[in-house]
């Protein structure tokens, strides 16, 4: 892990990390987003069995003063979300690589995989940023 | 909440300090302002239970002088002006002919000729404009925005982690009242006023841009250790919406007038003719405006500005303001609604990106300071 950045994940350019296991990815943010973002209080999440396109907005994450969109960084069938994270959105900010995560999605093409970003890349964006 | 449409964004004096501070910065009534340094949460935390500190050098200050200053104000504004004794401030609205607001201000009166107007960063060009064009004898204007720095302590230590610095018994100083007194750090004269927008006790300092820096750092060098936060704009907005105050351009517009938004006890109908007069008297016969409510979400989605309120499933209004509030631990919002919607304890929805979600007309403020 170099700048806060985990190696073994794949990320996304809207700051969105996953996980893969065989074809399920577990998804959230990225600690640089949830530092840009600042305190989050509210995260809307899609329900259990909702379709996603890969790269749609799919929910909203809200701070105290904003609302930002969620941009899958995967898309497919969604087999889980982070519960917690209604009585705990800070979480997402303690621990955005743990605790914070946000839903998992069976993934309808592995091809999909290839247009995200490895670690090294990823560090590189926002190092630029 | 507006940028400078030629694109070119403005710096207040203590920009640097903001940078060193790790504030993070975006564009705010034509400057480049904080909108927070270390997380919205702990600065407001700081403000509501030790003090925090502001750069609200972006608002403009309008020096006045001139024997015919008060009664020139008067004709213009909804609030007496002429009676203020010097060392007073006083919140006041500038008004259009249909009773709307072209800003809401405070003006000091720092002795029998000199006073200081102050209005709002996005309305500055606009108030500039408007004064100018209304001159009388008597009456002397020079706009100082950009020259002169504003800082401001807010929070029940800044009586306490201010004193040391200034020159006059701070305490002594009631509140809207203001002076001129020598502070630590600057060369000038400042005018310290006991004034605010955060729901606290606190001063703003009115001082020379070239002195802004001197103090700022002076006042966070011993006082930081104990809890004095730099504070951002973002703090700032959630703390007046929990202290019931209204923010030009939310609360109160060209279009939304000051009867609407509440202000009714800075409405002084007893003067003979101020602009828009007739206008807010016939509104406040009619008793048919929609008017600014307070309002708190059921459960944990956040109103945001512009979001649709309904009763019984009609659309009754609109959310003006809208945040998680700390203080009261709920998601709390003003919303602009017809009369028979804005009753304490209406049942209402607002309608968050197409699904309505329960909310309750409540009083406002949401927050008020307990006593000391």
């Amino acid at each position: 892990m170099a700048n806060g950045v985990p190696a073994g994940l794949l990320y996304s350019k809207e700051h969105e990390w996953v996980l893969m296991d065989g074809d399920v990815a577990t998804v959230g943010i990225t600690d640089y987003a949830q530092s840009s973002l600042g305190d989050i209080v509210y995260v809307e999440l899609p329900r259990v069995g909702a379709t996603l396109t890969q790269f749609d907005s799919i929910g909203v994450i809200e701070s105290v003063k904003a609302v930002s969109d969620i941009f899958t960084p995967v898309g497919g069938e969604v087999v889980g979300t982070n519960g917690d994270l209604d009585n705990n959105p800070a979480s997402v900010n303690g621990d955005p690589y743990g605790a914070g995560w946000f839903y998992k999605v069976k993934l309808a093409d592995m091809g999909q995989t290839n247009d995200l970003l490895s670690s090294e890349q990823y560090e590189q964006l926002i190092a630029e940023a | 909440m507006t940028t400078e449409i030629n694109g070119t964004l403005r710096r207040t004096a203590l920009y640097d300090a903001h940078l060193a501070l790790g504030a993070r910065i975006v564009p705010f009534g034509g400057f480049e302002m904080p909108v927070q340094y270390s997380s919205i949460l702990k600065e407001h935390d700081a403000v509501r239970n030790r003090a925090g500190l502001f750069d609200l050098s972006h608002m403009a200050q309008f020096a006045l002088s001139g024997p015919n200053v008060g009664a020139w104000a008067e004709a213009l504004t909804v609030n007496k002006v002429a009676n203020m004794k010097p060392g007073q401030a006083r919140y006041n609205i500038f008004t259009n002919e249909h009773g709307g607001a072209h800003d809401d201000v405070i003006f000091y009166r720092l002795d029998d000729d000199r006073w200081l107007l102050v209005v709002n960063a996005g309305n500055a060009d606009k108030m500039w404009a408007h004064v100018s064009a209304n001159p009388a004898d008597g009456v002397t204007m020079t706009n100082l925005h950009g020259e002169r720095a504003l800082i401001a302590i807010q929070g029940p230590r800044s009586v306490e982690w201010l004193q040391p610095y200034v020159e006059s018994d701070i305490a002594a100083l009631k509140y809207y009242a203001c002076a001129e007194t020598r502070v630590k750090g600057a060369r000038e004269p400042v005018v310290i006023a006991r004034t605010g927008y955060t729901g606290e006790d606190g001063f703003e300092l009115f001082l020379p841009s070239e002195e802004a820096v001197g103090v700022w750092d002076l006042l966070l060098a011993e006082n930081r250790d104990r809890g004095l936060e730099p504070c951002g704009l973002g703090a700032r907005d959630v703390l007046r919406l929990e202290a019931g105050m209204p923010l030009y351009g939310h609360e109160m517009t060209e279009e939304i007038t000051p009867l609407q938004a509440g202000l009714t006890w800075a409405i002084k109908f007893d003067k003979p003719a101020f602009t828009g007069k007739d206008a807010l008297l016939a509104q406040r016969d009619s008793n048919g405006y929609a008017r600014i409510a307070g309002l708190t979400m059921d459960g944990r989605v956040p109103a945001r500005a512009g979001y649709p309120v309904l009763a019984d499933g009609v659309r009754v209004g609109e959310i003006r303001s809208g945040s998680f509030g700390p203080t009261v631990q709920k998601n709390v919002a003003t919303a602009l609604v017809e009369p028979h919607a804005a009753a304490e304890g209406t049942r209402l929805e607002v309608e968050v990106r197409g699904t309505r979600h329960a909310a309750m007309i409540v009083p406002l403020p949401f927050y008020k300071r307990p006593k000391a």
